[in-house]
C-alpha cells in the first residue's frame, strides 16, 4: 500500500497565482541586482569592517581609542586635513569656470568640436604626465618663469612649487586646469538637451546674453551643477593624492606645504609601517567624505523625483 | 685506580670535553652550508642601484646569467625599482607576505627595521660566518643581537663633495677645506651669480645626505641613537648646530636659487655644465661625474669641516645590501646566489662595469689605477658612520627632509628646525611603541 505524504508536505497550488506573479514582478529588479549588490557589499563592507577593526588595534592587541588620539593630535594629520579643506575652495571656482566654458562653447557656432576637445583634453591626460610636465614648467628657472621674465614681469616669476607659501595654490591651479574639462562637458551635455524653443522664447521676450543664461539656462542646469559640485568636493577631500604624489615626489613638500590626508594615510601605511594609524586616518577621512556622499545621494534622489514628476 | 689509569681517565675526559667544546663552538659560529636543491627553482629579486651606480643593471644581468649557468635549475627574475617606489613596494609585498625572494635595502635602519618587523630572514642564518666576515660594513650597520640582517653588496662612500677647480680658479678661488673658507667662497661667487653648491631638495633625499655630511661632524652614531631613544635631545648643541650651519649656507647664498624646485639629479647637471663650483654626489657615481668633466679639474673631498668632532672632515661609509625575505621558499638558494655574487669574478666584474667598490674586503684595491677612485675607496675603509642610517626612516622623512626644504627656502630658522626634529622624535616614540626597545637593543 502506498502511503500518502502528510498534508503539510503536500504541494498545494496557491489560491491566487496572480498575487504571486505580482510579488515577483515587484521584487524582480532586486533579485537581478542581488549578485552585484552582494559583490559590492562584500568588497566595500569587508574593507570597512577591517578598517574599523584595525583602527582599534596595535599589532593585533585591542587599544581602544588610542590610535584615534594619536592621529587627531598629530600636527601633520591636522595640516593634511586643513589642506584638503583649503582645496575645497577650488570647487566654486571650478563650477563657475565650467559653466562659463559650457555656455561659451554652446554659443560658439564655428569650431565648437575643436574647442570642446581642447577643453576636455586635460581631463583625459594621465596625472603622471601632468605631474612631469608641470614639474618642469613651473621650476623657478623653468619655461613659465623664463617667459614671464622675458616679458618684463620679473616680480611674477615665483617659485611656484618650491615655495611653501605658493605650492598649495599652484597645485590648486593645476587641479582646476585638469578638472574644468569634466564640468564643462557635463554642463554642456545638459545645455544641449534644453529645448531650443525655451531659449528662443526668452530671446523673443527680449532677454540678452547674460539675462538668458543667468535667468533661463542656469536654473535648468541646477541638478547637473549640484552633482558636479558634490563630485568635485569628494575629489578635493579624498582623491587628490595622485596630484600631490607625482608633483612632489611623494613628499607633500616643500616642508609639509602640500600634504593631504590621503598622502598621510599612504605614508603611514607604506613608508612608516604604521598600518593601524593609516586605518584610523582612513576611517576619519571616510567619515568626512560620507557627508558629501550623503549629499550626493540626496541630490540624485531629488533629481530622479524631478524626472519622474515630469 | 693507579696513576696511569687516573691520567688516562682525566685525559679521556679532557679529550671528550675539548672535542665537545670545539664542536659546539664550530656549530655556533659557522653554519655548515646545505646542499643546494637540484629541483627547478625560481627566485625574484627586487633591486635598486642603477640610479647611483650606472652599470649595475649590466652587472645584475651578467651575474644572473653566470649563476644560472652554474645552477641550471635556478631561474632568477630581476626587477629594477624606482627610488620613490623601493620602500613602499616592499612594504606592500611584506603586508601580503608575497613578492621578492631577494630584496635590496639601504644600510643601517633601512635593513634593521624590516628585520625587527619580521620581514626578512637574517643572512647570517644562511651564509657561514667565515664568508660574512669579508662583507664590508656588515657588522657596523647590519648586525643585531649577534645576527646580521642583510648582505652588503657595494660600498657607498657617503657622500663625496666634488669641487671644480676650473670654475673656482676663474674667480681666483681655491677649493675650501674649512667651513669658514666655504662661506667666503659663497660670498664671492654669489656676487658673480654663480652657485657655489649645486643641489636639489624637491625629492627630499638630499636633505638626508646633508644631515649626514654636515650633521655627522659633531656627533657619533651612538649619540644619534641616544637622541632617538630619549637619552639626548636633538635640540642639544651637538645635535642642533648643524641646522645653524645649514641656515648659514642659505643666508650666504651658497646654493642655486632653484634648489627647492629641482630634484637632486637635475641640480647636479648644473655642476656638470660648469654653472656651479661644487656639488655632492652618490659615492659610486663620483668617478663618473669626475670623468665627465675631466678628472684633472675635479677634487673629491669630504664636506668642509665646521666642527672638531671625531668624524669631522671624514667621509661616511655605508654598504647597500641585499636581504632574503622571510616568506621566500628558497632561502638557501637565495643565499647561495648572494655568496656567488661575492666570488672574485663577480667582484672584479662589478668594479669593471660600474667603477664603484664591491662590499668585500677580498676585492683587490691594487687593481684600481684611477686616482679618484682609489682615493674614494680608501676613504671609505674605514669611513665615518653614515648618520642617516641610524635614525628612524620616519624621522628622516618627516623632520630632516621637510626641515631642510624649509630652511633652504628661507621660511624656517635652523633653531626652529632643530626644535621640530625633537618634537617629531618625541611623537615617534609614542606612535612606534617598540622603537625605543629596538634602538636600545641595536645600540648595545
Amino acid at each position: 500500500m502506498i502511503k500518502t505524504a502528510p498534508s503539510e508536505y503536500r504541494f498545494t497550488a496557491p489560491r491566487n497565482l496572480g498575487a504571486v506573479f505580482g510579488r515577483l514582478r515587484t521584487s524582480g529588479p532586486f533579485l537581478w541586482v542581488l549578485p552585484a549588490g552582494l559583490c559590492v557589499l562584500f568588497i566595500f563592507g569587508y574593507s570597512v569592517v577591517d578598517l574599523v577593526q584595525q583602527s582599534f588595534k596595535y599589532e593585533g592587541d585591542w587599544v581602544g581609542f588610542e590610535n584615534f588620539s594619536l592621529v587627531l593630535t598629530d600636527p601633520l594629520f591636522r595640516t593634511a586635513m586643513s589642506h584638503n579643506f583649503l582645496l575645497l575652495f577650488t570647487v566654486p571656482i571650478l563650477s563657475v569656470m565650467s559653466f562659463i566654458c559650457a555656455v561659451l562653447l554652446f554659443e560658439t557656432r564655428k569650431g565648437m568640436k575643436f574647442y570642446r576637445s581642447a577643453v576636455f583634453l586635460p581631463y583625459i591626460l594621465p596625472i603622471p604626465v601632468i605631474g612631469v610636465v608641470f614639474g618642469q614648467l613651473l621650476q623657478l628657472n623653468g619655461a613659465l618663469n623664463s617667459a614671464l621674465r622675458a616679458m618684463g614681469f620679473e616680480s611674477l616669476a615665483l617659485d611656484w612649487l618650491g615655495d611653501p607659501k605658493q605650492a598649495l595654490w599652484t597645485m590648486s591651479g593645476i587641479i582646476i586646469w585638469k578638472e574644468v574639462g569634466f564640468g564643462t562637458i557635463l554642463i554642456l551635455a545638459r545645455l544641449i538637451s534644453i529645448p531650443l524653443e525655451t531659449l528662443e522664447a526668452a530671446r523673443i521676450d527680449g532677454a540678452g546674453f547674460f539675462r538668458l543664461h543667468l535667468k533661463v539656462t542656469l536654473p535648468q542646469l541646477r541638478p547637473v551643477i549640484l552633482f558636479y559640485i558634490i563630485n568635485e568636493s569628494i575629489v578635493m577631500v579624498s582623491w587628490v593624492f595622485n596630484y600631490v604624489y607625482v608633483m612632489t615626489n611623494g613628499q607633500g613638500g616643500p616642508g609639509n606645504a602640500t600634504v593631504v590626508s590621503e598622502l598621510y594615510i599612504y605614508r603611514s601605511a607604506f613608508q612608516n609601517n604604521s598600518p593601524e594609524l593609516a586605518a584610523t586616518a582612513a576611517l576619519l577621512l571616510l567619515l568626512a567624505t560620507l557627508v558629501f556622499i550623503i549629499g550626493f545621494f540626496r541630490i540624485q534622489r531629488n533629481a530622479s523625483k524631478g524626472v519622474f514628476d515630469d | 685506580m693507579n696513576i696511569r689509569g687516573k691520567a688516562f681517565a682525566v685525559g679521556s675526559a679532557a679529550a671528550v670535553l675539548l672535542t665537545s667544546l670545539s664542536f659546539i663552538g664550530a656549530s655556533a659560529s659557522v653554519k655548515p652550508s646545505k646542499a643546494i636543491t637540484t629541483k627547478p627553482v625560481t627566485l625574484t629579486m627586487w633591486w635598486w642601484g642603477e640610479q647611483e651606480a650606472p652599470g649595475a643593471q649590466a652587472w645584475v644581468d651578467a651575474t644572473v646569467k653566470a649563476y644560472q649557468k652554474k645552477r641550471p635549475n635556478v631561474t632568477i627574475k630581476t626587477v629594477l625599482q624606482t627610488t620613490d617606489g623601493l620602500m613602499p613596494g616592499f612594504a606592500a609585498a611584506a603586508a601580503a607576505k608575497s613578492g621578492p625572494d631577494l630584496q635590496y635595502f639601504w644600510g643601517g635602519i633601512y635593513s634593521q627595521q624590516p628585520g625587527w618587523d619580521g620581514q626578512i630572514s637574517p643572512v647570517s642564518d644562511h651564509i657561514p660566518a667565515d664568508e660574512l666576515k669579508h662583507y664590508i660594513n656588515a657588522t657596523t650597520e647590519l648586525s643585531f643581537q649577534g645576527k646580521i640582517w642583510t648582505a652588503p653588496w657595494y660600498v657607498n662612500p657617503s657622500f663625496p663633495v666634488l669641487a671644480r677647480t676650473d670654475v673656482l680658479s676663474k674667480y681666483n678661488l681655491k677649493v675650501p677645506k674649512t667651513w669658514t673658507d666655504l662661506l667666503k667662497v659663497c660670498d664671492v661667487l654669489s656676487k658673480e651669480g654663480v652657485p657655489t653648491l649645486a643641489g636639489g631638495v624637491k625629492d627630499g633625499w638630499f636633505g638626508g645626505w646633508l644631515y649626514s655630511i654636515i650633521g655627522g661632524q659633531s656627533v657619533t652614531n651612538k649619540d644619534v641613537v641616544a637622541a632617538v631613544v630619549g637619552k639626548q635631545k636633538f635640540t642639544d648643541a651637538k645635535h642642533a648646530d648643524w641646522w645653524t650651519r645649514l641656515q648659514e649656507t642659505k643666508d650666504r647664498k651658497c646654493w642655486n636659487s632653484d634648489i627647492n624646485s629641482l630634484e637632486l639629479y637635475q641640480a647636479q647637471q648644473l655642476w656638470k655644465d660648469g654653472k656651479a663650483a661644487m656639488t655632492v654626489v652618490a659615492g659610486p657615481d663620483a668617478p663618473n661625474f669626475a670623468n665627465a668633466v675631466g678628472a684633472s679639474k675635479v677634487v673629491v673631498m669630504a664636506m668642509p669641516k665646521w666642527s672638531t668632532g671625531k668624524f669631522a672632515g671624514k667621509m661616511g661609509s655605508t654598504s647597500q645590501t641585499i636581504g632574503i625575505t622571510k616568506w621566500s621558499k628558497n632561502k638557501d638558494v637565495a643565499a647561495d646566489f648572494l655568496m656567488f655574487s661575492h666570488e672574485k669574478a663577480q667582484l672584479n666584474s662589478w668594479y669593471k662595469l660600474t667603477g664603484s667598490m664591491p662590499a668585500d674586503d677580498r676585492f683587490d684595491l691594487n687593481t684600481v689605477k684611477d686616482p679618484v677612485k682609489k682615493a674614494l675607496f680608501q676613504s671609505a675603509l674605514p669611513g665615518a658612520p653614515y648618520l642617516e642610517n641610524f635614525i628612524p626612516a620616519q624621522l628622516d622623512a618627516d623632520a630632516v627632509f621637510t626641515n631642510v626644504q624649509l630652511v633652504l627656502a628661507g621660511t624656517k630658522t635652523g633653531k626652529a628646525a632643530a626644535a621640530d626634529m625633537q618634537a617629531v622624535m618625541e611623537r615617534l616614540r609614542k606612535t612606534d611603541r617598540s622603537l625605543v626597545k629596538n634602538f636600545t637593543a641595536w645600540n648595545k
